[in-house]
């Protein structure tokens, strides 16, 4: 049996306003078209996204990027089958905003409403671009996020472990601003890294001296800014050689960590004798081709297959949003106009909560 | 003889989520309901409640009017958004009102619309003879040698209906109408990191 199912997604949960057209018939998934309006230059002057700014933004393109992407996929919206919107969790002005305009734009052409993960979005993009069987491995890493899922249904999803402080795209956006290097960091100091000598500065690799999967990145920023404050007083500044080799310590300690900790997600994860075993990694910290590399290595080390999505794929994007909302329709899920944003929003609703609590909830 | 277009307005820039539905001139139905927030899930259904309320749905509409503010950030973004979508999928127009624009509705010329914007701010447009002119953030204290008439208090009834009547006459004068776009008369409160880059040496 292939049934075709097409919806429109939507995505606004940081500071990328996506949409994106997805039709899946029975295992193959197509990508009609998937825009992609970024905002780097908006919030370049605040050294970081500024959520009321990402907000404003949002509310007033996110329906320009729908009819953008119904226009480049030849479809209109009668001929969808549903309408996938990032409903948590993120910035709660932008994913409001979201939420908001596709209740819209399902009220109006009569199409069924799915409210999805953002993480689960991520998480699933492997079967959006190969197909992957459950269960696998999933590394999920990027500016807001940093977790080991295991994945095992478009609905369940295991955390093994995760960051209990910041997540490693915004060690790289902290690494650059600290460096005087442009926002995003993740490209900058991986430009400049390779120019740099990844042994000249000996960065802590935090938490390897404990058992389990989880990370802490924060230590890391702070001995970054040790660092330079001991190289601007002997030099009167920093020199760019210098600031070469921090990128590249700094970037070698990322790598270390992900790839040791991966290591022993894999054992947990391989421990279940899955029948193909894979190991995928996706957020905009993968597209780092070092710490890529050292992640295709550990996996090859135990006979996993590693995969990593195209980098449009990797970052925030709404063709994963549409496509993990017809994976949840498939299961029956459907939600109503009273569909909720939700700042907060853990995938693995029983691992114990390694950040955030209170009436907010945990946040990871 | 054509249908009387059916025009949906709705706002959520304050403490309610409040709807009116207008056929051609006549006042179909309208609804307050006040809430501190949840107006993102009330909103749709409430509205599809009002709809259904008097033998009508989301494809009879013919105009949207929306609410745009000031006021609330996140409740003027929330009925924005809805309005946004939905005429995106009804391929009908969308208009943006603002609560100045409806508190000096069929009020006589000229009037200065206020709404208290807190810090000890109002946000305030003046309206004359000539026409509006543009809406500003100004401090309370800087009102008070104003001596002409004020319009400074409507209730949420009020609000909507307004709304709802000048989005219909602006669509009906067949003019090329922005989408509508919050109003917020305030900056983002966003500043710039406090601590400067290191000087970088060649």
């Amino acid at each position: 049996m292939s049934h075709t199912l097409t919806f429109l997604g939507l995505e606004s949960s940081c500071d990328d306003t996506a949409a994106a057209v997805v039709r899946v018939e029975g295992d193959r998934a197509e990508i009609l078209s998937s825009v992609v309006a970024g905002q780097t230059e908006l919030h370049a002057a605040f050294g970081g996204v500024v959520p009321e700014i990402a907000a404003r933004a949002h509310a007033e393109k996110l329906d320009l990027c729908v009819e953008e992407a119904l226009a480049a996929s030849g479809m209109t919206l009668t001929q969808l089958d549903g309408v996938a919107v990032t409903a948590g969790p993120g910035l709660i002005g932008g994913v409001i905003s979201g939420v908001m305009c596709a209740k819209g734009i399902a009220a109006g052409a009569g199409l069924p409403l799915i409210g999805v993960n953002h993480l689960a979005g991520h998480a699933l993009t492997p079967r959006l671009t190969d197909g992957l069987a459950f269960p696998y491995l999933m590394l999920l890493v990027s500016g807001g996020h940093c977790q080991f899922l295991l994945v095992r249904g478009p609905e369940d999803f295991s955390r093994l472990g995760g960051t209990i402080d910041d997540a490693p795209g915004e060690a790289f956006d902290k690494t650059a601003k600290l460096l005087g290097l442009p926002q995003p960091g993740g490209p900058a100091v991986e430009a400049e890294a390779k120019k740099g000598d990844p042994k000249a500065f000996r960065f802590p690799r935090p938490l390897l001296d404990r058992p389990g999967c989880d990370f802490s990145f924060s230590g890391l920023k702070t001995a970054i800014l040790r660092a330079r404050d001991e190289v601007v007083a002997e030099h009167g500044g920093l020199p760019r050689q210098i600031r070469s080799d921090l990128c590249a310590g700094f970037q070698a300690a990322v790598s270390d960590v992900l790839a040791e900790k991966s290591r022993r997600a894999l054992a947990i994860y391989l421990a279940e004798e899955p029948a193909t075993p894979a190991f995928a990694v996706a957020g905009g910290v993968a597209a780092n081709s070092a710490i890529r590399a050292a992640l295709e290595t550990v996996s090859a080390e135990v006979g996993a297959r590693f995969l990593a999505p195209p980098l449009r794929l990797c970052t925030d994007n709404a063709a994963m949003i549409a496509f993990a909302g017809i994976e949840r329709y498939r299961l029956g899920a459907r939600d109503d106009l009273a569909l909720s944003a939700r700042p907060r929003w853990p995938l693995d609703q029983s691992a114990n909560p390694l950040l955030g609590s209170g009436k907010k909830g945990a946040k990871a | 003889m054509p249908a009387e277009p059916i025009l949906l307005a709705f706002d959520t820039s304050a403490a309610h989520c409040a709807a009116a539905l207008l056929r051609g001139s006549e006042l179909l139905a309208c609804r307050v309901e006040e809430m501190g927030k949840g107006q993102a899930e009330r909103l749709m259904p409430m509205l599809e409640e009002g709809l259904r309320g008097v033998g009508l749905g989301w494809r009879d509409l013919s105009g949207i009017g929306v609410g745009i503010g000031p006021g609330n950030f996140t409740g003027i973004r929330i009925s924005v958004a809805a309005a946004r979508g939905l005429a995106l999928s009804l391929g009908v127009p969308a208009v943006g009102v603002s609560s100045l624009e409806a508190l000096a509705f069929n009020v006589p010329r000229p009037v200065q619309a206020r709404i208290d914007a807190r810090r000890g701010l109002a946000y305030v447009q003046d309206f004359t003879a000539e026409g509006a002119q543009p809406p500003e953030l100004v401090e309370w204290a800087a009102l008070e040698g104003h001596d002409g008439p004020v319009a400074d208090t409507i209730s949420p009834e009020v609000l909507i209906e307004a709304i709802a009547r000048i989005a219909a006459e602006r669509i009906a004068s067949g003019a090329d109408l922005p989408r509508p776009a919050p109003l917020y008369l305030r900056g983002a409160d966003a500043a710039p990191p406090s601590d400067p880059p290191p000087v970088i040496l060649d």
